[in-house]
């Protein structure tokens, strides 16, 4: 399982790369990266929606309410350009983490 | 049936927003928990148990209060802009432009580089002012604007922005002041050499950029790369 910490530090690229595929709404986000991760990630409302909020304001996201089949109004968030833009250094760095930590361990392992 | 929008509204009752917009929140978080718990129960979960695991969703909403007005509050993105542009601007500014003061009055006196005028520059030309000990503390002072802006998480536009500042005033006078002085005032338009307006734009824009851009980039390049590798650490 992983830990808090590093939960903390992957929530912004996980719904910047969840998002890249489309829009959702926040339910749908939360399930989503929960099913994508195998549950190593999973959001509770506390934890998502002032992410999602503070990435609005930060103008990475937008949401925009839509109505669906079922006539319930959801709030659908999209990733816009100024997201698009901030995904690929963070997978990057994300990157440069993980086979950082990958070389580390190995040199433990040895 | 449960009212999830009630709920919502009690458990929230504090949210310092705009009515509409936390009109717009309280709904946005009582369909996910209508989600939720309409999911708990297709799987078969009772009414009471749904409910309860619906809830717990949100351990402790004052928490969940307090975070979502400060994430939704506009003021932040202001707050950020002051943090990350304006105050490394102004304290370049203030730096670079007491320092000058300082080493006008105190300091050796400026190089001066003079030559006189030829058939091609009819007028006699002005000498070009440089004060050395200034120009040569400008990178201490753009590295400082780097280092104050990218601690606050400014964009690359905020960090030159605020390594440059301390030109701007003088680019702006240049750029507007001048030709304006020219064609409204008689006084200054029968005095005005335009070999001054060249010289003073390099001793008072294009050196002092140079030199702040000299210490601020740098800065900026090794700062942002420390402060990416602890971002992604941290989260």
């Amino acid at each position: 399982m992983i830990g808090p910490g590093i939960k903390r530090g992957t929530a912004e690229l996980a719904v910047l790369s969840v998002l890249e595929s489309g829009a959702l709404h926040g339910y749908e986000m939360a399930r989503r990266i929960e099913q994508q991760t195998k549950g190593a990630l999973r959001f509770t409302l506390a934890a998502l929606y002032p992410m999602l909020y503070r990435m609005e304001q930060r103008g990475w996201i937008r949401g925009a309410w839509e109505t669906s089949n079922n006539g319930r109004r959801k709030r659908c968030y999209r990733l816009t350009a100024a997201g698009k833009k901030k995904l690929s250094p963070l997978r990057k760095e994300w990157a440069e983490l993980f086979e950082a930590l990958r070389r580390l361990t190995k040199v433990n392992h040895a | 049936m449960l009212d999830w929008k009630e709920i919502v509204r009690q458990k929230l009752a504090g949210l310092a927003l705009q009515p509409e917009e936390k009109r717009e929140v309280l709904e946005e978080l009582a369909e996910h928990l209508e989600e939720t718990y309409q999911s708990l129960l297709r799987q078969g979960i009772s009414e009471q148990s749904a409910t309860q695991r619906a809830l717990s969703e949100v351990s402790d909403w004052n928490d969940l209060r307090r975070k979502i007005d400060s994430a939704r509050k506009k003021e932040n993105s202001m707050t950020d802009r002051v943090k990350q542009f304006w105050l490394p601007s102004v304290v370049t500014l203030v730096l670079s432009m007491g320092l000058l003061a300082l080493i006008q009055i105190f300091g050796p006196k400026p190089w001066l580089f003079g030559w006189n005028g030829s058939s091609r520059w009819p007028f006699v030309a002005p000498a070009l002012m440089v004060y050395v000990p200034w120009l040569l503390s400008l990178p201490l002072i753009g590295a400082m604007g780097a280092y104050l802006s990218n601690r606050a998480g400014g964009s690359q536009r905020a960090v030159f922005s605020s390594i440059v500042f301390p030109v701007l005033p003088y680019l702006a006078l240049f750029l507007v002041a001048v030709p304006v002085a020219l064609i409204v005032d008689d006084h200054v338009a029968h005095n005005v050499m335009f070999s001054a307006l060249f010289v003073g734009l390099f001793a008072w824009v294009i050196f002092p950029a140079a030199a702040l851009l000299a210490g601020g980039l740098p800065a900026q390049f090794f700062l942002s790369r420390r402060l990416d590798s602890r971002r992604v650490a941290g989260g």
